[in-house]
């Protein structure tokens, strides 16, 4: 096996007791204070996350079009300072990746998953797109929650709602994970302990990736690996906002098919009515339709299990019976958010 | 009442006469992280050697705590219906699982310092 690779705050997370977990060939902290707990932070004062182990990767404004092209989303016709979540599509329609760009007047910057950064790079590369790549030179930091705003408003210029700034070190977006307001901070590695150091003087608190997990849920959003994959496109995930690409991109005659025929797989948001949890691969059916849970934990907030399940085809039935380890456990389907 | 011991399974039992109380460790339930829900046996119940006798969801992982040895159920801790988080904060005191008659004594469990090194 190969060696771990590191961010520069590995020293301060084990300063601070972190539990840390391998994750997508990084050591990461997992959780400080407790998951449950650091959750709670976010939710009600402000948490910040070291996610340097997120690529990041430097585009040229010049080649906008050819990046469109990739996208499932509208890129090309976006302000200059917004950002835009969006899916890198295959040929077949189905996700390469769920990413994040920022979009500045001279340049781009594209966030994507850790476990899918060499993937990302390769595509890119392939259709001829030329990047920097800037993960190991700088930090990328989500500060988040209730009270995360007017915190980083003692720091820096705080920009509208997914909308991009550059100040001083810093290079951010007014974006995030969690469900809460915040921003996430693109830092040199040199700078990022002055920051967080910064950010604890007030208050706000450490958070791993066990919190960012159960906050993402929580916040009915997806996580490549699991809602997103390989094999499931934007339209199967329940992210057919998404898709407002005005021209032609990869994958969009199978995407515009999905749309028409509903003849696809279908993830959808349950909850539990016991306490157990229904966790990743446990297998259930409504209305005769198997399908199979994608991510499933403890939802802090409504104190009962949620998850996402994929179906093989749209179950008209709300009741799901999942077995767990053998138990059969009733749930339902839900047609809202987890969160109001 | 003898020592608290350990299981490669880690578990803690300690016994008293012909019964014993069974939990799970310090190190598991940090390695396990916030407990969220315990589902314990039923009083009566018979379990041998080995057998899972609780299982344990957490936000990260779900785990199982086995019968140390033969034995019947004789108490739950009930109060881990409503805070499984005492398991977190007290795990070999107020986090205690079960207690249980011996069916069969086997008191073959690791002493802390074995454990300890066991774990390190």
């Amino acid at each position: 096996m190969s060696e771990l690779k590191t961010t520069s705050l590995y020293d301060f997370h084990l300063s601070k007791n972190a539990k840390m977990i391998d994750f997508a060939g990084w050591s990461m902290p997992f959780s400080y204070d407790g998951t449950l707990k650091e959750h709670h932070y976010v939710r009600n004062s402000a948490g910040y996350f070291d996610v340097s182990h997120m690529g990041r990767l430097r585009l040229s404004y010049s080649q906008i079009e050819e990046i469109n092209y990739l996208i499932c989303s509208e890129l090309k016709n976006l302000e200059n300072t917004k950002a835009l979540y969006s899916i890198f599509t295959s040929e077949q329609g189905t996700a390469i990746d769920d990413v994040l760009f920022w979009k500045f007047e001279d340049d781009l910057i594209l966030i994507c998953n850790a476990s899918n950064t060499n993937k990302i790079k390769s595509h890119l590369e392939i259709n001829s797109i030329t990047y920097e790549d800037l993960t190991l030179t700088t930090d990328l930091i989500a500060i988040q929650g209730k009270n995360a705003i007017n915190i980083i408003d003692q720091i820096m210029t705080i920009p509208d709602k997914f909308s991009t700034y550059k100040e001083n070190n810093y290079i951010y977006a007014r974006t995030g994970y969690t469900g809460e307001d915040g921003v996430e901070v693109m830092i040199d590695t040199k700078d990022t302990v002055d920051f967080i150091n910064m950010l604890e003087t007030k208050g706000v608190k450490p958070c791993g990736l066990g919190s960012r997990d159960t906050l993402r849920l929580e916040a009915s959003l997806p996580l490549y690996g699991f809602e997103l994959t390989d094999d499931i496109s934007p339209v199967e995930a329940g992210l057919k906002w998404t898709i407002t690409n005005e021209n032609d991109y990869l994958g969009k005659q199978i995407i515009d098919e999905q749309i028409t025929s509903r003849n696809h797989k279908h993830l959808k948001r349950f909850k539990l009515n016991a306490k157990q949890i229904a966790r990743t691969g446990t297998i259930c059916r409504s209305d005769g339709v198997e399908g199979i849970v994608t991510s499933g934990n403890i939802s802090p907030i409504l104190g009962y299990p949620i998850g996402y399940v994929l179906f093989k085809s749209n179950p008209s039935d709300d009741l799901v019976e999942f077995d767990i380890r053998g138990n059969l456990v009733e749930g339902n389907l839900l047609y809202k958010r987890f969160l109001s | 009442m003898s020592e608290t011991k350990y299981l490669e399974t880690h578990e803690w039992y300690k016994v008293d006469s012909d019964s014993f109380t069974v939990g799970i460790s310090d190190f598991a339930q940090g390695e396990l992280g916030d407990i969220v829900f315990v589902t314990l046996p039923e009083v009566g119940q018979e379990f041998s050697k080995g057998d899972p006798i609780v299982e344990v969801e957490a936000t990260k992982t779900v785990a199982e705590a086995y019968a140390p040895m033969d034995c019947v159920i004789t108490e739950v801790n009930s109060n881990l219906e409503t805070e499984p988080e005492l398991i977190n904060n007290d795990p070999v005191g107020d986090g205690w699982m079960v207690k249980a008659e011996i069916k069969e004594m086997d008191d073959s469990g690791m002493s802390y310092q074995q454990y300890e090194s066991f774990i390190s």
